[in-house]
């Protein structure tokens, strides 16, 4: 009588969505300014003879594709947990001060430790102070809210704001005092920008998303009550702080690869779970692993866009991102905070 | 046998003890109202029965053991608690709300199983709505949602059913098929149930006892005719009235100073 989910629906949903990943992906990986062949790419070449179609095919535009859908992947499975989490419908992956965290580490790597040179795993400095930025944003955020006692959600939401606030107010200091490469090179990095990685990040960071996304499915269930209310999980039998600290925690790692990768990506962690939720429903355990597919798709769609829009310049996805979120944002704000009082809650 | 025994329970947010020293027994299968002012301690109260609050001093003894040594999930097996109904963020519908109850039970892959399903249906089916099924929570009547909740805490399988004021807001002939409901429970499933309410006339015509909490006072407890009487409400309550008596259970209506019927005492 019931048209609830079961688990041979979710496996076909899943790969129907991952095929039309690996379809979009491919189509994509064909648009350009250089036109190129699949046949092409795919040939042998004779050894010593360079076959441009392979270049372009293998070293340029598949990684960035590849990285394109593990950032969308990311932010859109994050952004649906930190939804659940804060009871929030317009809550996103950057909410408790991720974003600025980031900001601040990769701004400090640009101007004052922009003599750095090295790489580790393929990763720049400036990909690791991000990393590192983000989380201890998180962890500060975390301990704030945990210290000040009751009502965990409304002061994870505060503490977030504050914390974005304060080290925006750092990230505006150090632009304002750096010269001029260093902020074009800040401002391409705060607007999220995606470019070729090596393949080394590629699976490291691709590997690191993927589980961590399969991780959060198992505790969907979990979720599903807490996005109701944490005294009603509880009583239901639920343990409430090992399910949110796990979420909170997977969520924030996922999202900080994430940025590190691609700099400030907006909306993606917003506007690709609703959209989901909007067809599907709201059930965490498909809302999770739909959002993370559709979240790289909707990414790798979007950065081909950047890339194609204004050939043969190119512009930060973040751009296009916003271009389209922004409105979307817009008309969830309206939609919602119609009906929703979540600060009392 | 009593099911739950509280002895000198006191807790306090402030320096003033909200809860002071009180002690009441809940036998096993009854109806028990909470009844008392606002800002009496009632929710209050509630939380510490379902253990999300500690008291100060003082202890709960559930089904023989302290309910501090009760885990998170044992608890969950023995109280279901309906707070105040409300439209959760998301748009879940009221199969799916209901189902939730059964999360601890699902299996390794984080499904239900077919027990579940029955259970949670049976659930819908026991407070009627199972036409509702799909429907989501935001598209039904506040009266319905209440039903939901309280299917949700059936659907726990609990020997204990907790609950915070479950007709307020509700019309009356919804106030009255929750209480049918509720009494539906302690006689065909002898569920002990234990309800806060401000409506002391159903509360006369459904339930067993009465625990009538006062600012201040140690509270009043008994059967719901010894302890809704016109002086103790006019005490507590600090409220006068008219009181009478319907067959065989009293009734007291709240008179202010300009209402029709009003004369001062």
């Amino acid at each position: 009588m019931t048209k609830l989910l079961t688990p041979p629906t979710l496996l076909t949903r899943i790969l129907l969505a991952a095929l039309m990943l690996t379809a979009v992906m491919l189509a994509c990986s064909l648009l350009g300014t250089e036109h190129i062949s699949l046949k092409k790419a795919l040939e042998p070449s004779a050894p010593g003879v360079v076959n441009p179609d392979y270049e372009i095919f293998f070293r340029v535009r598949l990684p960035r594709i590849i990285l394109a859908a593990i950032v969308g992947a990311a932010l859109a499975c994050s952004g649906a947990v930190l939804q659940a989490l804060l009871r929030n419908p317009l809550a996103d992956p950057y909410i408790l001060g991720i974003s600025s965290g980031a900001g601040l580490g990769a701004i400090i790597a640009i101007t004052i430790f922009s003599e750095l040179n090295w790489t580790l795993w393929g990763r720049s400095p400036i990909a690791f102070s991000a990393f590192v930025g983000a989380l201890a944003t998180v962890g500060l955020v975390w301990t704030v809210a945990r210290l000040t006692g009751k009502s965990h959600v409304t002061h994870l939401l505060l503490a977030g704001v504050v914390v974005n606030a304060f080290f925006s107010a750092m990230i505006m200091f150090l632009t304002s005092i750096a010269n001029s490469s260093q902020v074009q090179r800040t401002i391409f990095w705060l607007m999220g920008n995606i470019i070729e990685e090596d393949p080394l990040v590629l699976w490291t960071s691709g590997g690191f998303v993927l589980a961590g996304i399969f991780a959060l499915f198992f505790i969907s269930p979990q979720l599903n009550a807490l996005s109701f209310s944490e005294v009603d999980a509880k009583a239901m039998g639920i343990n409430t702080a090992a399910t949110q600290t796990i979420a909170f925690v997977l969520a924030a790692l996922i999202t900080a690869v994430a940025v590190s990768l691609s700099g400030l990506v907006g909306f993606a962690g917003l506007i690709v779970p609703h959209g989901v939720r909007l067809v599907f429903g709201p059930d965490h355990r498909q809302l999770l692993p739909l959002s993370a597919l559709i979240g790289a798709i909707f990414l790798v769609a979007a950065d081909t866009l950047a890339r194609i829009v204004v050939a043969p310049a190119q512009l930060p996805v973040g751009v296009v991102t916003a271009l389209i979120g922004g409105p979307f944002f817009l008309v969830l704000l309206v939609r919602y905070s119609r009906r929703i009082d979540w600060l009392a809650k | 046998m009593n099911i739950i025994e509280a002895k000198n329970l006191t807790f306090s947010y402030t320096d003033k003890p909200l809860v002071a020293d009180l002690t009441f027994s809940v036998p096993a299968g009854s109806f028990v109202a909470i009844a008392g002012p606002n800002g009496v301690g009632k929710t209050t109260l509630l939380n510490l029965l379902s253990a999300s609050l500690k008291p100060q001093s003082g202890s709960i003894i559930l089904d023989g053991k302290g309910i501090q040594s009760f885990s998170t999930a044992m608890l969950a097996r023995k109280i279901a608690v309906v707070r105040q109904e409300f439209i959760p963020p998301f748009g879940f519908s009221v199969i799916q709300t209901v189902l939730m109850a059964r999360t601890p039970y699902y299996n390794r892959l984080g499904f239900e199983t077919p027990d579940d399903k029955e259970i949670a249906v049976n659930a819908l089916k026991a407070t009627d709505i199972a036409d509702l099924a799909e429907r989501q929570l935001a598209q039904i009547s506040g009266g319905e949602r209440q039903r939901v909740f309280i299917a949700r805490a059936l659907a726990q399988k609990t020997p204990i059913l907790l609950l915070d004021e479950p007709t307020s807001f509700l019309d009356l002939r919804h106030q009255v098929k929750i209480y049918d409901l509720l009494k539906k429970m302690q006689i065909e499933e002898k569920k002990t149930v234990i309800a806060i309410t401000h409506d002391i006339n159903l509360a006369t015509q459904y339930c067993d006892n009465v625990l009538l909490l006062a600012q201040g006072a140690r509270g009043y407890q008994g059967t719901p005719n010894d302890v809704f009487s016109t002086e103790t409400i006019g005490k507590v309550y600090s409220v006068s009235g008219f009181s009478g008596a319907v067959r065989t259970q009293k009734f007291f209506l709240p008179l202010g100073q300009y209402a029709r019927d009003y004369r001062p005492t």
